[in-house]
C-alpha cells in the first residue's frame, strides 16, 4: 500500500492521530529543552557529522582496525554481506553452545534481517526484552518507531495484550502495574536464557569495543547473565575514537528522547571471564549506498528517532505508514535504495519542510536527500500516465510565456465561472476539504500592464 | 540599483493583490522596480514532483527575463528559495550564477538589502505569522525552532514596527501547515489534517490574520478557513506592511 | 567469509578521504557549580543525591534510606553493611534476589548525572543491574563538567567492562508514561563526599 492510503486509514480516526501526534511532540519538545541546556549544540553536531564522514570516507581501514583490536580483546569477529548470512551466522553461533532460548534487546539490524522469525523456524525461543519492543513481539507487529517501538499502542490495548499472554489482572491500563508484570515475566526469561543479542550503538576503532544504551537496562541483564553474548551491528557504527564517544553519547540520548544521557551506557571490550562475546559486522546494501554519492550521508544515522518526532507527516501517519524497518524521514532516504519500487511512494510523503534535517544531531541533508529520490523514481519507476504526461505539458506550457498566458487566462475563466458544486467535487482533490481561491479582475501581468500604459 | 519583480505564477493568476502589494511597497520605498513581463513559473511544481529534468526549459527563461537586474525580489518564499537551491540543473553560465545569487524573497530584501524596518505600515489587528518552511529552513528568514541559535525572524522584525499591530505568540512557532506543492493532492489526508492543526493553534492562540511571507501555504489555508467557515482572514504580508488602515 | 568482498566493496564505493575534525573542547566550557548542575541533573533522570562530609557516616545514612534491606551486597571496604560476599567466582544469577548494592564510582558527570563505574569496583558485571536499589559511591573532587572531560580521565583504564549509570533504570513505553524500575535497579542513590 502507497503511503498516501495508509496514512489515510491512519486519519480515520482523528482523535488517535491527534494523540499520537501530541505524545511525539512532547518527546521533541523534551528534546529542544536538554539541547538548549548546554552550551555548543549546534558544534556537537558539526563535528559529528565531520566525523561521520571521516569514518566513511576510511570505513574499511576503521574496520580491520576495529577487527584487529577485537580480536584482541578477546572477541570473536564475523561478517556478513547480507541479511541471510548474518542470520545464518547468528543461528550456528547459537547450534553451537546448543542455545535454545534467547534474549535480545533492541537491534534494528536484527529487525532489518528478520533474525526472529529465521530463529523461531530453527526451533529457538527469541524473546524481545525492551518493554516497547516485547509490547509489539506479543502483538505480532512490528515496531512503528526506532526508539518508541509501541508508540502507536494505547495503554488499553497494552493491558489486553498482557492479560491474553502474560496472565494479568485487567487494571484499566494502568503502566505502573503493566511494566512490575513485564518485569517479572523478563527476569525469569533474562535468568534462563543461554544466549544474549544485543545491538551497538557505536563501534570503536581504535580500542575494538562497542557500546550499548539502553534506559531499561535490558542489555545488560541479558548480557551479563547469559554464556553468550552476541552484538550485532551496521558497518556504519563505527567511530574512530573512543573520546569521540564524548560528542555522540552527548547527541544521542537528548536527540531521541530528550534525557541528557541514557540510563545506561555499557562499554563492551572484552568478554567475562568463562564467557564468549562475538561481533557480527554487517553490510546488508550499505556499500551500495556508500556508493551512492547524493544519499552516502544516510549511513551517517545513529538511530535516535529524532526525525521522526519532529516530522509532521510521521506524527499524523504512523510508524506503520511506511511500510518500512525504518520509518519516517530517514527511512524514507535508506529505504528506496533497498528496494526502490516497493518504498516509491515514500520520498514523496513529505512537505520537504526540513525540519528533519534541522534536528538530525548528525546534520542528514534528509529533506535534500528526499528530493533527489523523486528524480530518481520518477524515471526509473514507472509512473502513472496521466501524472507523467500533465507533468510533462506543465513544463512546456511554464517554458512558453504565450501558451502559459493562455493556460493562466483560461483557469482563471475557469474557476470563476464553474459551479462550486463541479470544483468541490470528487474529481478534484484539493476541493475535499478545501475551498479554491476566488478570482476576480485582471491577473497581476494584465493589471501591470495597463498600469505602465497609462 | 535595479530590482525585478519576480511574481510567482500562482500569485500572478490568482493572487494579484499580493503582487500589486509588493510592487507599491518596493515604489514607496524609493525602488526602481519593474515587472518584466512574460514570467512564468520558478519551475519547482516539477522539480518538487520529481520532473526536475522537464522543468529546465522554465528555470532557462526565469534566467533570461531576469538577468539584466541587480536584484530579483519576489513575495514567496518557496520559489526564491528554488531558483537558489535548485537552479544547480542549469548550466552555471555567469547569468544563472548571477540571478541565483540575487534573488531574495521581498521580507529579506527590504530588511537585509534595503536595512528597513519602519515602513510606515499600520494595521490595528492582532496577527499571527505563518513561518513558511522553504523561506525559514531553506532561505533562513530567521531562526529555526529546531537548532539553538539566538532567535531573530525577519517577518517579525517588519510587523514589529507596524502601527496598532499586535503579534501573538503560537504554541507550535513554525510548523509546517502541510501545504507542500502536489503534496496537497496527493497525500491529501495528511496534508488537510497538518493545515487544520496549525489554524487550531492560531485560533487557540487568539490571532484575527494569518499572516506569512509565502503564498502558497497561504492558499492552502485559507482554503481551510474558508470551508469551515473559520473566524480567520489570510494575507500576505506585503499587504499588511502596504497598508495604513 | 564475506569478509574480503565486504572491505573490497567498501574500498571501491567510498568518498575521497576527508579528514578527521579538530575539535575545540573550549567550546563546551560553562562556568557553573558542578556540583548543582550534577544535582539537578541526577533529579531530573529520577535519581537521589545524598551530600556527606566524608565517609564515616555512610552506613547509617545508607540504613536511614534503605531500612528494610537485608540482602545486601557491599563492594567498598568504607562500608560494612555487606551481607552476602561476592567474588569473582559467584555465579551472577544466584544474586537475583539482592536488595541493595554499594559500588564506588569512579567519576560523576554534571551535565548529565551520570556515573562511572568500572569492571574492578563491581567484582560481577551483573551485579550494578539485577540488584533492586543501587547506591553509588563517588568523591566530590571527581565530578567533571561534561563527556569529553570524563573520557580523558578513564582514557587510561584497563578496558574489560565499563558503564555510565545515569539513574534508576526506567521505561516510558507505555504511552509515554515515565515508569522508574524497567529491568535494572529500581531506585539510585549517588552519595557525594
Amino acid at each position: 500500500m502507497a503511503h498516501a492510503e495508509a496514512a489515510a486509514k491512519f486519519n480515520e480516526n482523528e482523535a488517535k492521530v491527534n494523540w499520537h501526534d501530541k505524545a511525539l511532540w512532547f518527546v521533541r519538545q523534551k528534546r529542544d529543552k536538554q539541547a538548549h541546556k548546554i552550551q555548543g549544540w549546534e558544534q556537537l553536531r558539526d563535528y559529528a557529522s565531520a566525523l561521520k564522514a571521516n569514518v566513511l570516507s576510511n570505513l574499511d581501514n576503521y574496520l580491520v582496525q576495529f577487527e584487529e583490536n577485537a580480536k584482541k580483546n578477546g572477541v570473536t569477529v564475523h561478517w556478513a554481506a547480507n541479511a541471510e548470512e548474518h542470520n545464518k551466522i547468528v543461528h550456528s553461533i547459537l547450534q553451537k553452545h546448543n542455545a535454545k532460548k534467547i534474549v535480545k534487546s533492541k537491534s534494528m539490524l536484527t529487525e532489518e534481517c528478520h533474525l526472529n522469525p529465521f530463529l523461531e523456524a530453527n526451533d529457538i525461543e527469541v524473546i524481545d526484552t525492551d518493554l516497547g519492543e516485547r509490547i509489539v513481539q506479543l502483538a505480532q507487529e512490528p515496531p512503528s518507531h526506532i526508539v518508541l517501538p509501541a508508540i502507536h499502542k494505547t495503554k488499553e490495548e497494552v493491558d489486553e495484550l498482557f492479560q491474553e499472554h502474560l496472565g494479568t489482572k485487567p487494571s484499566g491500563g494502568n503502566p505502573e502495574y503493566l511494566t512490575r508484570e513485564a518485569r517479572k515475566h523478563l527476569r525469569n526469561k533474562f535468568l534462563q536464557a543461554d544466549a544474549a543479542i544485543t545491538g551497538v550503538n557505536f563501534a570503536v576503532a581504535d580500542t575494538g569495543g562497542f557500546v550499548v544504551c539502553t534506559n531499561e537496562g535490558n542489555a545488560d541483564m541479558g548480557a551479563h547473565l547469559a554464556k553468550v553474548h552476541i552484538a550485532c551491528m551496521g558497518m556504519e557504527k563505527l567511530i574512530p575514537q573512543e573520546k569521540h564517544l564524548g560528542i555522540f553519547l552527548r547527541l544521542l540520548a537528548r536527540s531521541a528522547t530528550g534525557q541528557p544521557i541514557t540510563t545506561y551506557s555499557s562499554y563492551f571490550n572484552k568478554p567475562e571471564e568463562g564467557k564468549e562475546m562475538h561481533i557480527v559486522i554487517v553490510d546488508n546494501g550499505r556499500t551500495e549506498q556508500l556508493s551512492r554519492e547524493d544519499f552516502r550521508r544516510s549511513l551517517h544515522c545513529i538511530r535516535c528517532g529524532a526525525c521522526m518526532n519532529t516530522c509532521p507527516i510521521y506524527r499524523r501517519s504512523g510508524g506503520h505508514s511506511y511500510d518500512a524497518t525504518i520509518p519516517g524521514p530517514i527511512g524514507s532516504i535508506l529505504s528506496p535504495g533497498k528496494d526502490l519500487t516497493k518504498h516509491s511512494s515514500l520520498p514523496f510523503a513529505s512537505t520537504l519542510c526540513g525540519s528533519c534535517s534541522d534536528v538530525c544531531p548528525v546534520k542528514i541533508n534528509i529533506h535534500e536527500q528526499l528530493y533527489k529520490w523523486r528524480q530518481i523514481i520518477v524515471k526509473d519507476v514507472p509512473q502513472p500516465f496521466v501524472k507523467k504526461n500533465i507533468m510533462k505539458a506543465v513544463g512546456s506550457i511554464l517554458a512558453k510565456p504565450k501558451t502559459y498566458d493562455f493556460v493562466g487566462k483560461s483557469t482563471r475563466f475557469m474557476l470563476k465561472n464553474t459551479p462550486k458544486s463541479l470544483i468541490n467535487s470528487k474529481i478534484n482533490t484539493w476541493g475535499h476539504a478545501r475551498d479554491l481561491p476566488e478570482v476576480k479582475g485582471d491577473n497581476f501581468e494584465e493589471w501591470y500592464k495597463k498600469k505602465t500604459e497609462k | 540599483m535595479k530590482v525585478g519583480l519576480f511574481i510567482p505564477c500562482y500569485i500572478n493568476q490568482l493572487y494579484p493583490q499580493v503582487g500589486i502589494a509588493s510592487l507599491e511597497l518596493l515604489e514607496k520605498l524609493g525602488v526602481d522596480v519593474e515587472y518584466p513581463l512574460g514570467q512564468t513559473c520558478c519551475g519547482q511544481p516539477l522539480g518538487n514532483s520529481g520532473y526536475e529534468d522537464d522543468s529546465k526549459g522554465t528555470c532557462q527563461l526565469f534566467v533570461e527575463n531576469f538577468k539584466n537586474y541587480d536584484y530579483i525580489v519576489g513575495p514567496s518564499g518557496s520559489c526564491v528559495y528554488h531558483v537558489k537551491k535548485h537552479f544547480d540543473i542549469l548550466e552555471q553560465t555567469e547569468d544563472v550564477k548571477r540571478v541565483r545569487e540575487n534573488t531574495y524573497e521581498l521580507c529579506q530584501f527590504i530588511y537585509q538589502v534595503l536595512g528597513k524596518t519602519d515602513l510606515g505600515a499600520s494595521f490595528p489587528h492582532k496577527v499571527g505569522i505563518h513561518k513558511s518552511c522553504h523561506g525559514l529552513r531553506g532561505l533562513r528568514l530567521g531562526s529555526c525552532s529546531e537548532r539553538m541559535d539566538p532567535h531573530f525572524s525577519t517577518e517579525e522584525n517588519l510587523l514589529k514596527e507596524v502601527k496598532g499591530l499586535e503579534l501573538k505568540t503560537l504554541n507550535r512557532a513554525d510548523e509546517c501547515c502541510g501545504f507542500g506543492g502536489t503534496f496537497s493532492v496527493f497525500e491529501e489526508a495528511i496534508s488537510v489534517k497538518m493545515g487544520k492543526d496549525r489554524i487550531q493553534d492560531h485560533i487557540d492562540s487568539d490571532v484575527e490574520v494569518i499572516t506569512g511571507a509565502d503564498h502558497s501555504c497561504l492558499m492552502h489555508l485559507e482554503g481551510l478557513i474558508n470551508r469551515n467557515k473559520q473566524p480567520l482572514k489570510v494575507m500576505h504580508i506585503a499587504e499588511i506592511l502596504n497598508s495604513s488602515i | 567469509m564475506s569478509r574480503e568482498s565486504i572491505l573490497n566493496a567498501v574500498k571501491a564505493n567510498k568518498p575521497e578521504a576527508l579528514p578527521l575534525p579538530d575539535i575545540d573542547l573550549s567550546v563546551f566550557d560553562e562556568d557553573i557549580n558542578l556540583i548543582e548542575r550534577f544535582k539537578e541533573n541526577i533529579e531530573f533522570v529520577g535519581g537521589r543525591l545524598l551530600e556527606l562530609d566524608g565517609l564515616d557516616t555512610l552506613d547509617i545514612e545508607i540504613k536511614a534510606l534503605y531500612p528494610e534491606a537485608t540482602k545486601i551486597v557491599s563492594c567498598m571496604k568504607e562500608s560494612a553493611l555487606g551481607t552476602v560476599p561476592v567474588s569473582k567466582d559467584t555465579d551472577p544469577h544466584t544474586l537475583e534476589d539482592i536488595d541493595l548494592t554499594i559500588i564506588k564510582g569512579n567519576y560523576a558527570v554534571a551535565e548529565n548525572g551520570a556515573v562511572w563505574v568500572s569492571e574492578d569496583d563491581i567484582i560481577v558485571r551483573a551485579l550494578p543491574f539485577i540488584t533492586n536499589d543501587l547506591i553509588l559511591v563517588v568523591p566530590k573532587n571527581a565530578v567533571n563538567l561534561h563527556m569529553h572531560q570524563v573520557f580523558d580521565a578513564i582514557s587510561e583504564r584497563e578496558r574489560t567492562f565499563g558503564v555510565f549509570i545515569s539513574g534508576p533504570s526506567k521505561t516510558a513505553d507505555i504511552e509515554q508514561c515515565l515508569v522508574v524500575g524497567a529491568h535494572g535497579a529500581i531506585s539510585l542513590t549517588v552519595v557525594l563526599y
